[in-house]
């Protein structure tokens, strides 16, 4: 989701109209949400969005689940989901390894 | 081939189809030229976008149209040669298109009057027994719903804004009226195509199908319905002035060197 951009209109009608000539016309969107600009909140404080301290924790790049869970498939004997299959496939090597 | 499917149908409808095609194609190749003559005039800047776009899918559907029509005639022309090599006496669009832009609200006016009429003739052809025209017709019946719904938008916005917007939607509509019913009027040989299923129903049924769809639009604007079209025989005939203007226009480049690739 991003933001298209902007357009005057004289009510919600139209807006939705000329939002669909200005941004969807050439198949560059798969749905639109068009809002009246009083009712879009602005939150751009860095202290909230970007804080000084480490907050890496947060992020979900320091926790390795692949091990756990193969441990976990193989407990239950049960195989890989073919959707997690394909995600896998490209990152194995030919003897199996990660 | 699209040229083996249309004389596979009964022996007259081959003439009879390639007229219902240069009808349709005429038509939305006229007011596709005519409203583009907003783009960059438009009352605000997004209704001009949204004009000048709309008015370019017209000009895709006449494209497709005048291909299909290329196939159906095969005398070596194609698309191009038969949408800008005739003079203005050759072309077949409705008397309604005839009118020049005008102001907003005549251009309004008349893209309702036509965009409702032409949606009757659309699904008069949905279930065509031609079936590049079905196929066709499928696709830009998806394009056509939207220009109806910004159209009908734009309709009820001048016509319940009183003083200027109104009068101005009233005088347009008046200065259209004889016209307005000539898109439907009944073609030549249209027996033919009823016949052999490429329409589902005659031009007279048509008309009433029109009638009945905008007449509650109409009736709830407090707006009046449209007269029957003054003469039937002449409604794609002896155009005016201002059709004779835009073919000037619209032929102007091509005429520079009609051979060109573009």
């Amino acid at each position: 989701m991003q933001h298209g951009g902007s357009v005057l209109a004289p009510d919600a009608e139209l807006a939705v109209h000329y939002a669909r000539e200005l941004f969807g016309r050439r198949q560059e969107s798969v749905r639109l949400w068009i809002v009246r600009r009083a009712d879009v909140h602005d939150l751009a404080d860095p202290d909230l969005l970007d804080p000084p301290l480490d907050r890496s924790f947060k992020k979900p790049g320091g926790y390795v689940m692949r091990d756990k869970l193969a441990a976990a498939r193989e407990r239950s004997g049960r195989p890989k989901s073919s959707a997690g299959e394909r995600r896998a496939a490209p990152r194995s090597s030919p003897d199996g390894s990660q | 081939m699209t040229t083996a499917a249309a004389s596979d149908l009964v022996p007259a409808t081959p003439n009879a189809l390639a007229l219902l095609l240069l009808a349709m194609a005429d038509d939305e190749f006229v007011i596709g030229f005519s409203d583009s003559e907003w783009t960059g005039i438009a009352p605000l800047l997004e209704e001009d976008v949204a004009m000048s776009s709309i008015a370019q899918d017209e000009l895709a559907h006449a494209q497709a149209l005048f291909r299909l029509l290329a196939d159906v005639v095969d005398d070596g022309r194609d698309a191009d040669a038969i949408a800008y090599d005739r003079p203005a006496d050759g072309y077949f669009h409705a008397r309604l298109l005839d009118h020049a832009r005008g102001d907003w609200a005549q251009t309004i006016a008349r893209r309702f009057l036509y965009e409702t009429a032409d949606a009757v003739r659309l699904e008069a052809l949905a279930g065509s027994s031609y079936l590049p025209l079905r196929d066709l017709v499928g696709k830009i019946r998806r394009e056509e719903r939207y220009h109806a719904m910004h159209i009908t938008a734009w309709l009820e916005r001048l016509a319940s804004t009183a003083g200027e917007p109104r009068n101005r939607l009233l005088a347009a509509l008046d200065r259209l009226a004889l016209d307005a019913a000539t898109v439907l009027a009944p073609l030549p040989d249209e027996l033919s195509l009823l016949m052999a299923g490429v329409v589902d129903a005659p031009g007279s049924d048509l008309d009433a199908r029109w009638r009945a769809a905008i007449a509650p639009v109409l009736a709830r604007l407090k707006l009046p319905m449209p007269p029957p079209a003054a003469d039937p025989p002449r409604a794609r005939t002896d155009h005016s002035d201002a059709f004779r203007w835009l073919h000037g226009e619209f032929t102007s480049v091509r005429r520079l060197d009609p051979r060109a690739a573009w």
